[in-house]
């Protein structure tokens, strides 16, 4: 039998769990049952457990913005990385959002600082230039010293058209532009690679 | 609900949820498809990172008879398009590609003639030489595939045979070329040189070899653009996004 949905005002457990059970279930990543399910924790736990919650997602949104510098997620001026007297303010890792900045500070192996564009170049959506943040890149390149740019934009055609698009437009700056290495990963075996990976291996190889 | 297989040229990708998409497939067996692509994000899966603006793919997907989205089960890669260097143009001229496809045919709808010229359009804007021509010729087979390619042959108001050699004016609401004796200075139409007119019955009969002995002069490029865009705007309804981005 299908499962039914209720409307707030009909929830058997009376409309303000109907309505909370609404705003989670609005949620990325999280259906009906699950919002049941969280609903019912949040009724049963402590008031103290249930309003830390509550707190904690006012202060995200009453806190958090964008970087000053870098355009990250941050809850001062400057985001903790733009702070770090210890990284390479010379080196700029590009990316199109602040969850790409998450996964590459993951990998602790950056030690630069970062530039986030707000996503990605899709004329056919009408993002233009002017919906992201490359003139600020552009400034910050040519007037904070910037030594090296680091294109992490999304391996699709419009990460690499984003990436192209902001390269031709610094031709001639003097800055160094890479881009993130592609091809197989550590630990998977060549059989098992698509084709795809195994030709961009070939082609980004390196030197022994 | 039927399972179907079939080569596709991804047209248009939208976020439906933290890892799924909606995926607007240009299939040579079943015409324009939207389908809903769960796990499409995720690098492991029946996908393996294949549904990229413009790939070309293998798919199988399951069309829902309810009218809803259909279900895409598996995506393999044949190839992606890849613009040559540094070139934007050429970026753009494959936006151009999908941004057609997308506007001017209906789904499950299929012209596989259709199919095969934007994969021979993308491949020659891909191999590095001058996408105009290779551009012109796809619109006038898009055109001609919706049943909207201008009438090139005869005046589209006494229906006489426009000769080879005379020159001629193009009528976009009348469909077509105006012979002359036909015009009216208060008809909106611009003049076509006979070398235009040749030209364009050249690419639009799909006949390369001859559109490439002919030398397009600026003129006849500024012309065919010219005609090409007020005819493609007519039938799309608004001027193509990518012809503001275009190099031409």
């Amino acid at each position: 039998m299908a499962r039914r949905d209720f409307h707030p005002e009909e929830h058997p457990f009376g409309p303000a769990v109907g309505r909370l059970v609404n705003r989670l279930a609005d949620l990325p990543g999280v259906g009906r049952k699950s919002a049941e399910r969280l609903a019912n924790h949040l009724v049963s736990c402590s008031k103290r457990e249930a309003l830390e919650l509550a707190d904690a997602i006012r202060d995200v949104k009453e806190r958090v913005h964008r970087c000053q510098r870098c355009f990250n997620l941050t809850d001062g001026e400057l985001c903790p990385i733009c702070r770090d007297s210890r990284r390479d303010a010379a080196v700029v890792c590009v990316v199109e959002q602040p969850r790409d900045v998450a996964s590459l500070e993951a990998t602790g192996v950056f030690q630069g600082v970062y530039h986030v564009l707000g996503g990605r170049l899709a004329p056919l959506e009408g993002i233009t230039p002017g919906d992201l943040t490359i003139d600020s890149l552009v400034e910050r390149v040519r007037n904070q010293g910037v030594r090296e740019l680091v294109m992490a934009t999304n391996p699709t055609l419009e990460g690499d058209g984003t990436a192209l698009f902001i390269t031709n437009l610094l031709e001639g700056s003097g800055v160094k532009i890479t881009r993130l290495a592609r091809g197989i990963a550590t630990g998977s075996v060549l059989e098992f690679a698509n084709r795809e990976m195994l030709a961009d291996a070939l082609r980004g190889r390196q030197s022994f | 609900m039927s399972t179907e297989k079939s080569d596709a040229l991804v047209i248009r990708l939208a976020d439906f949820s933290e890892s799924s998409r909606v995926v607007t497939l240009f299939t040579r067996e079943q015409g324009k498809v939207a389908a809903l692509a769960k796990g499409a994000k995720r690098l492991r899966g029946p996908f393996e990172a294949a549904l990229d603006l413009l790939s070309f793919c293998r798919v199988v997907f399951i069309r829902k008879s309810s009218g809803g989205l259909d279900l895409l089960t598996e995506a393999q890669l044949t190839r992606r398009f890849a613009p040559p260097g540094r070139d934007l143009n050429a970026l753009y001229g494959g936006y151009y590609v999908a941004e057609l496809l997308d506007g001017l045919t209906e789904e499950h709808d299929p012209h596989p003639d259709l199919f095969d010229a934007a994969l021979r359009t993308l491949d020659a804007i891909a191999s590095g030489s001058d996408p105009r021509l290779p551009i012109l010729q796809f619109e006038l087979t898009v055109l001609k595939e919706v049943g909207r390619l201008p009438e090139l042959d005869a005046c589209c108001a006494c229906h006489q045979p426009l000769e080879l050699g005379a020159a001629a004016r193009f009528w976009v609401s009348q469909g077509g070329l105006i012979c002359p004796a036909c015009s009216r200075p208060e008809y909106q139409h611009s003049e076509i040189q006979p070398g235009t007119v040749a030209l364009l019955r050249a690419l639009a009969d799909d006949d390369s070899t001859l559109a490439q002995r002919l030398s397009i002069t600026p003129r006849q490029y500024q012309e065919l653009r010219r005609t090409l865009t007020s005819a493609i705007s007519h039938t799309l309804e608004r001027r193509p996004k990518m012809l503001a981005l275009l190099k031409f």
